[in-house]
């Protein structure tokens, strides 16, 4: 019965994130958590719309698992920030990230979220990676639906190889 | 011996948002809660502040335009046509008859996909999933004719000071008319899950209640204004654009409740449809940008013929447009209300103030009204029948 | 948007007068005026319909901030411009127009200008501690250095995260 302690990559402190199922059940739950990637509801300004577009009918993540969008943050494992992050919000997206129970990832999706977009001023948080770690930057002001899904599916498949 | 008994009202103190389902966005209300009433209701907003306004003071005119798109999002093209409007009110430039229609055309099919996203989220918020996907299906063709027209699906910064920034082929607009063709049975499949749905109605009807009086204090506008009773459209009471030679109603209803709000909205779709359909069978030939050389950049072709076009060319390249001094504000009719851009000008090539009268900003202000009293319940139905974009009330 | 000057000239005759370029009338008064000048807007020229409220910072002028108030009168179709200029308060006119709160909340959080008598005068864009005004002119945008090779040669600076002023 071996219990695998991954440490995680140096952008996140090489801190342990997660102890694992142990029973060398990783990768059974690796795949699990790959196919059933629920996001968390994180819509924040004008890419939350092609974020809304993207769970609609014509573009539809829920056919690669993210079958619901979770109000509540302690049932979702993925944050996607989609759109700016001004002062006073940036505590409030931590506070949300930090209620995330582990393993759990980030998408920073637009422009915006990723490095401030346009608005490069006193009013934005210059890229979410400066509060949380974030796996994936997804650009566009603002992306397509299939750019949202390309990321998410990139970051699936590096769920499935074990990132936690 | 009279017993008298004390009731004690314990109220709860509850925070709903920033990070919620049903606020629209990052609208945070700070609740008192008497059981399931709502005794006291207080928004917060600021969430979604991004300093455009001083932005807008660091660049240019058109590279403000960009930024204009990000505020209002749901009604990208009015707040470019807004902004557009009070720049060309400081230059007093005359607009091609073609690109005067076009932006008719444009605002419209811009409000039919602002409220499609209202229709279906105030059926998300209450609980209809069906009808926010069959809104979202029609959004996505209009989106496919914008990204047809001007490469982006939303944020097309399509309508620059002068005219717009491109001709519309005509294979567009046959498309385009097949669109609204389909449009009424569309309008008529959403209302036979809404209107006369009995849910519905038991949670909207007699919900968030606004009198006109207090409307017209808290500078309340758009179809929230409309559903009180009060007559005002300015596209009938200071046109633009020439609406008044267009022929459509102005919705009024009666009420001032949610249900009042949602029919007004969705009977707006039906005008809407019918006014983008004469603007499109009256678009006249022509060019769709100005010959004011001080606006609008020449054509490439007289670049390598005449000096005084190049000259312009470079000018207006290099220091960008220079709107006489002088402050301007022409509002427009958006899907939320009174939408105007005050634009301070001291004749260089930057604003000195640029400032959004945005409709939701006031809009949002009432939510005390019409909550206060109700439950905790009806709060979702009344934030869903406001129409808020954070975008436009933050800035 | 036609003009009725005179008859503005009649209710405000201490007032400077004139039109905008977007032909709206503009009437000037004193800081202390404004509030019995909305009144009469509203209640004697049927301006009852509340717009908007902005403020415009000039730093190089006495007084630096010019507050742009808006009014309009349903029956006439037309707008009003109150203007009144101040280096640091005017009296809120939220008795006489409720929506005027978070209107002039706004100005004072981006401008610094107090307003006297607001049920409530707190920030409303920026965090409550923030520190600064930020829309008034002499407030630098704010931002981090875009990282360009050339920006690192010429500034010296290296990996971005230093504030643009």
């Amino acid at each position: 019965m071996t219990m695998e302690l991954p440490v995680t990559s140096p952008s996140r402190g090489g801190h342990v994130r997660d102890g694992g199922p142990g029973f060398g059940l990783s990768k059974l739950a690796d795949w699990s958590r790959e196919k059933s990637l629920w996001p968390a509801t994180f819509g924040l300004a004008c890419c939350a719309i092609e974020m809304m577009a993207a769970s609609a009918a014509n573009y539809d993540i829920a056919r690669f698992g993210s079958e619901v969008f979770r109000a509540s943050p302690r049932q979702a494992d993925l944050m996607i920030v989609s759109g700016r992050v001004s002062q006073k919000m940036a505590p409030v997206l931590r506070e949300i990230y930090d209620q995330m129970p582990e393993p759990k990832w980030v998408i920073a999706m637009g422009d915006c979220a990723s490095c401030g977009g346009v608005f490069n001023n006193y009013a934005l948080i210059q890229g979410v990676d400066k509060i949380v770690p974030v796996d994936v930057y997804i650009p566009g002001c603002p992306p397509r639906p299939e750019s949202l899904i390309d990321g998410i599916l990139k970051l699936k498949t590096e769920i499935g190889k074990g990132l936690r | 011996m009279v017993l008298e008994t004390h009731r004690i009202r314990n109220t709860l103190h509850i925070n709903m948002g920033p990070q919620h389902p049903s606020t629209h966005g990052v609208l945070r209300v700070e609740l008192e809660l008497d059981g399931e009433v709502v005794v006291s209701c207080k928004p917060i907003i600021g969430y979604l502040h991004t300093g455009i306004e001083k932005t807008f003071e660091t660049m240019g005119y058109l590279q403000g335009l960009t930024l204009t798109d990000r505020m209002d999002y749901l009604n990208p093209m009015g707040n470019n046509l807004a902004y557009c409007l009070s720049i060309e009110k400081l230059f007093e430039c005359e607009i091609p008859e073609r690109a005067i229609v076009g932006r008719v055309l444009l605002a419209e099919l811009t409000r039919i996909n602002s409220h499609l996203v209202f229709v279906g989220t105030a059926g998300l918020d209450l609980g209809a999933s069906s009808v926010f996907l069959y809104c979202l299906r029609e959004r996505e063709k209009l989106q496919d004719l914008f990204e047809w027209l001007s490469g982006q699906r939303m944020m097309t910064s399509h309508i620059r000071p002068g005219g717009l920034a491109s001709d519309f082929e005509p294979e567009w607009l046959t498309a385009c008319d097949a669109f609204l063709d389909e449009m009424p049975k569309r309008i008529d499949e959403y209302e036979s899950l809404l209107t006369n749905n009995p849910l519905f109605k038991e949670r909207m009807i007699g919900i968030g209640v606004l009198s006109a009086e207090d409307a017209i204090a808290y500078g309340v506008t758009g179809p929230m204004l409309r559903a009180c009773g009060v007559a005002q459209d300015l596209r009938k009471t200071n046109p633009y654009l020439g609406y008044e030679t267009y022929d459509f109603d102005a919705i009024v209803a009666d009420g001032g409740d949610c249900y009042a709000r949602y029919k007004v909205r969705v009977a707006e779709l039906r005008e809407t449809v019918k006014i983008a359909k004469q603007a499109l069978k009256r678009l006249p030939g022509g060019p769709v940008k100005t010959s004011n050389r001080k606006v609008m950049p020449p054509p490439r072709e007289e670049l390598g013929t005449s000096m005084e076009a190049v000259i312009h060319h470079f000018k207006l390249f290099t220091e960008g447009i220079r709107p006489p001094a002088g402050e301007a504000y022409v509002p427009i009719e958006s899907p939320r209300g009174e939408l105007g851009f005050y634009i301070v000008s001291d004749g260089s090539g930057k604003p000195v103030r640029v400032h959004e009268r945005a409709p939701t900003f006031a809009n949002v202000q009432a939510l005390p009204l019409m909550a206060e009293g109700g439950l905790v319940a009806d709060l979702i139905a009344v934030i869903a029948s406001i129409d808020p974009v954070m975008g436009e009330v933050d800035r | 948007m036609t003009v009725a000057p005179e008859r503005l000239q009649a209710s405000f005759p201490n007032a400077h007068h004139g039109v905008s370029a977007d032909g709206i009338p503009y009437v000037l008064v004193r800081p202390e005026n404004i509030a019995e000048t909305a009144r009469a807007a509203r209640d004697e020229l049927g301006y009852v319909r509340w717009v908007d409220l902005t403020a415009v910072d000039e730093p190089d002028v006495e007084p630096r901030f010019e507050l742009q108030y808006l009014l309009y009168s349903m029956a006439e179709r037309r707008w009003l411009r109150l203007k009144t200029q101040t280096d640091d308060k005017v009296p809120s006119v939220t008795g006489v127009f409720p929506g005027a709160n978070w209107y002039e909340r706004e100005v004072f959080d981006l401008f610094g200008v107090e307003f006297e008598g607001h049920p409530d005068l707190t920030r409303i864009m920026m965090p409550d501690d923030w520190q600064g005004h930020p829309l008034r002119r002499d407030y630098p945008i704010g931002g981090e250095a875009v990282d360009f090779t050339v920006t690192r040669e010429i500034l010296g600076t290296g990996g971005g995260n230093e504030l643009r002023g």
